[in-house]
């Protein structure tokens, strides 16, 4: 239901957040009044691996599909307007409405206190549950208790994340997405993948390898989501939402995507709990209970920063050494490489390396794969930036080492590459202050590192703001020092007085 | 010592050595003169193979190299890499390695070409700064030398993997005319000493006082040769005379 593009996004939220800042009075206008002036109804939602709640139709993929999508073309009906999907990655779809960026969520948001603590939220449409799926040969995982001690894949901030992290002891893998999950369990990366049910009846249950272990669990309700100042939007809804369950439009719709079920009876027995208003967090004043969390993370993100980029210098100087002095081919081979990894995504290299690999054999735990990815995407910059070093060096240097009888490994050795050296040092220290920050990337492969606890932790406490400053203070502090000593190494190496 | 027959050149189509032929004996310093462009430098830079001849045949101290390509079999390479050994460049930039001590600088060829103990290759370059008039700035970089200074030690690094000849592309063009006569002096000791050289200048007055030969060369050829009274006091060509009127003599 999310999509993998989140880290791209994290830096706009934070400073999204701090411009509108949740609550303030921005949208004191009638929100209904405007939706129908406009003629348009706003909803927002991720259609990216969002089957079968909205995606896009796999036999025409311009046009979308799902039960949220014709429930809202009915609401939408209702409220005699069209609606029109914006797309908004998952579990930011709260911030999104804040903003403004659309009327309404419509994205099996589930009926929860934390969410009805923030916005308004509809009567319920669905019944949900979870499920456990497993690969068709295991045995014996059928009830929560079960997956402790077990490799579990959740899609990032659900409701199935959050049984998990409650009941406590399970190996927590945390995805971006359904697809993602599932193919893992398939390699026998993970144990099982705890999930909505609609989702596991979608992508589970045609695949013979896998199968629905035990009875689906823990019911929720999912509501539409509207800002909480928009009491007449939200009364509208919910008339409208009652009328398309009396005379059965959302049964016909539910039955038409396989996602019918006795469970959905319920419906009308929904009755909302009282909100306790919660005061806000503020994660400044109760540091001690966050700031080790944080660091936590911190660490993470260092091993994988400090490991990748030794992999990255060395690696960039044996592509060097190929591209600027080996035979032909092997030059080629070096040129095209740089040309290729600078060329391409590094997203799209990690998700090859953790997801695309297992299918020749070669499997790579997601640490190794961070390693992996980032360093081998760091090699060709690196590379590179030795070879201006290189270049650099009057040709004058190589003829004095030639002239002495020097081989050319050893005047490369001995000559140019030292001084090579101190012309590289600052574009390799960029490089790895940069890859401190682009680390936080290996979140998509289910790494924990600190921007992703950051981001975790914002979700619960709300407080983007304290969390933010606290996590931005870390990275500088691990950069900062990275920095200065880089300029003392310059210093050091500096044989020129001028 | 030296025997270079019909040595030809070319960058990209131009020709700019037409078949020189030269033959020098052990102690002999020769001076070569001659317009801008006209093949000085690459002349040198063949000899010891920073250029690779198209043609011709270059030979010093015994080892002989053939024109045509580079050097491909280790044999090949271990040949040229010899003739480089008794071939000494001081070059017009003096091309000294910034990030090695002055004393470095000398030492290092010995240690890592010839495989000398570290020791021993200090030693060694002590005693040429010495000769040269620096020993006191050993453990200087080459950026904290005045020209004069490095040019020196440039005379010193060549001279210490002991060539049999030294070849010198004009080694006091980039200095200032005050700091000539220091480097000057250096050659001149060498000469006394019975080095065998070819020195590329515009020096006419040091070309008169030591050069046992002066070889005008014009347009990729020797076009004229002799003792330097001949050559300057009684030139027979006629570019010879010309290139002579606009560069003072004395
Ligand atoms: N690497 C090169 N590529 C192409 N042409 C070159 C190269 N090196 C030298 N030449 C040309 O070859 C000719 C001879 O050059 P060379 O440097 O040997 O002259 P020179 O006699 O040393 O002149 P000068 O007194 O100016 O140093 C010149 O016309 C020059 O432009
Ligand atoms: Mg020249």
């Amino acid at each position: 239901m999310s999509n993998p593009w989140r880290w791209a996004r994290a830096a706009s939220l934070v400073f999204g957040l701090l411009l509108t800042s949740g609550r303030c009075p921005v949208f004191a206008t009638d929100t209904l009044a405007d939706v129908q002036k406009r003629g348009v109804l706003l909803w927002g939602a991720d259609a990216e691996g969002g089957a079968p709640y909205v995606f896009p139709d796999p036999q025409k993929p311009e046009q979308l599909i799902g039960f949220e999508y014709e429930l809202a073309q009915a609401l939408a009906v209702k409220l005699g307007v069209n609606a029109r999907m914006v797309q908004n990655e998952w579990d930011q779809l709260i911030p999104g409405l804040e903003r403004g960026n659309f009327d309404i969520i419509l994205n099996g948001l589930e009926l929860t206190a934390e969410n009805r603590q923030r916005i308004a939220m509809s009567q319920p449409y669905f019944v949900y549950a979870q499920q456990i799926v497993t690969r068709s040969e295991t045995a014996g995982l059928v009830r929560l208790g079960d997956l402790r001690g077990r490799a579990v894949g959740v899609l990032s901030s659900t409701v199935a994340q959050r049984l998990l992290e409650r009941m406590g002891g399970s190996d927590l893998r945390i995805y971006p997405g359904n697809v993602e999950s599932l193919r893992d369990l398939k390699a026998k990366r993970i144990d099982a993948v705890l999930m909505d049910l609609p989702i596991a009846t979608h992508y589970a249950r045609p695949d013979p390898s896998l199968r629905f272990s035990g009875a689906p669990f823990a019911p929720g309700y999912y509501g539409i989501g509207v800002r909480k100042e928009d009491v007449t939007l939200l009364a509208a809804i919910n008339q409208a939402l009652l009328e398309l369950g009396q005379n059965e439009t959302l049964e016909r719709i539910y039955r038409k995507y396989g996602v019918w079920d006795e469970r959905q009876e319920g419906l009308k027995d929904y009755r909302p709990e009282t909100v306790v208003q919660r005061k806000p967090i503020s994660t400044l004043r109760e540091w001690p209970k966050y700031l080790p969390l944080l660091l936590r993370g911190a660490v993470v993100t260092v091993e994988l920063s400090v490991l990748a980029m030794v992999l990255a210098v060395i690696a960039g100087l044996v592509i060097v050494l190929m591209r600027l002095y080996a035979i032909a081919p092997l030059r080629w081979l070096a040129r095209a490489y740089v040309e290729i990894i600078r060329g391409t995504p590094l997203l799209i290299q990690l998700f090859l390396i953790y997801y695309g690999l297992p299918e020749i054999g070669i499997r790579l735990n997601p640490f190794l794969a961070g390693i992996v990815g980032l360093g081998l995407n760091y090699a060709a910059s690196e590379s590179e930036n030795y070879r201006a070093g290189i270049q650099s060096i009057p040709r004058g240097q190589t003829e004095a080492a030639q002239a002495l009888g020097m081989s050319r490994w050893q005047t490369l050795r001995h000559i140019v590459l030292p001084q090579a050296l101190r012309v590289v040092i600052p574009p390799v220290t960029n490089d790895f202050i940069a890859m401190f920050k682009d680390s936080s990337i290996v979140s998509v492969i289910t790494m924990v590192e600190l921007t992703k606890v950051y981001g975790m932790l914002a979700m619960s406490t709300y407080d983007y703001i304290g969390l933010g400053l606290m996590t931005a203070a870390i990275y500088f502090a691990l950069s900062y020092p990275a920095s200065v000593f880089a300029d003392h190494l310059e210093r050091k190496l500096n044989y020129d007085p001028r | 010592m030296i025997l270079v027959e019909n040595l030809v050149k070319s960058y990209h189509s131009t020709r700019v050595l037409h078949g020189v032929d030269h033959a020098q004996k052990s102690g002999e310093a020769v001076v070569l003169i001659g317009p801008s462009g006209c093949g000085k430098s690459t002349f040198l830079r063949c000899l010891n193979q920073l250029e690779i001849a198209d043609a011709g045949r270059i030979s010093i101290g015994g080892v002989t190299i053939l024109g045509g390509r580079p050097p491909r079999t280790t044999a090949e390479k271990e040949q040229q890499r010899q003739l480089r050994l008794r071939a000494g460049m001081v070059f017009q930039s003096f091309n000294l390695f910034p990030h090695l001590t002055v004393l470095d600088n000398v030492a290092t060829g010995p240690r890592i070409v010839k495989g000398m103990t570290a020791k021993d290759a200090e030693a060694r370059a002590r005693e040429l700064l010495a000769k040269v008039g620096l020993e006191n700035k050993a453990d200087a970089y080459p950026g904290q030398l005045s020209g004069g200074q490095q040019q020196r030690v440039a005379i010193a690094r060549a001279l210490a993997m002991e060539p049999e000849v030294m070849l010198f592309d004009e080694p006091t063009s980039a200095l200032d005319p005050e700091l000539r006569e220091e480097v000057l002096r250096v050659m001149r000791g060498l000469v006394e000493e019975g080095m065998t050289m070819i020195v590329v200048t515009h020096e006419m007055q040091f070309a008169r006082e030591v050069a046992d030969r002066v070889l005008f060369f014009d347009a990729g050829r020797i076009a004229e040769q002799g003792t330097p009274d001949q050559v300057f006091s009684n030139p027979q060509q006629e570019r010879t005379r010309e290139f002579l009127r606009r560069v003072p003599t004395r």
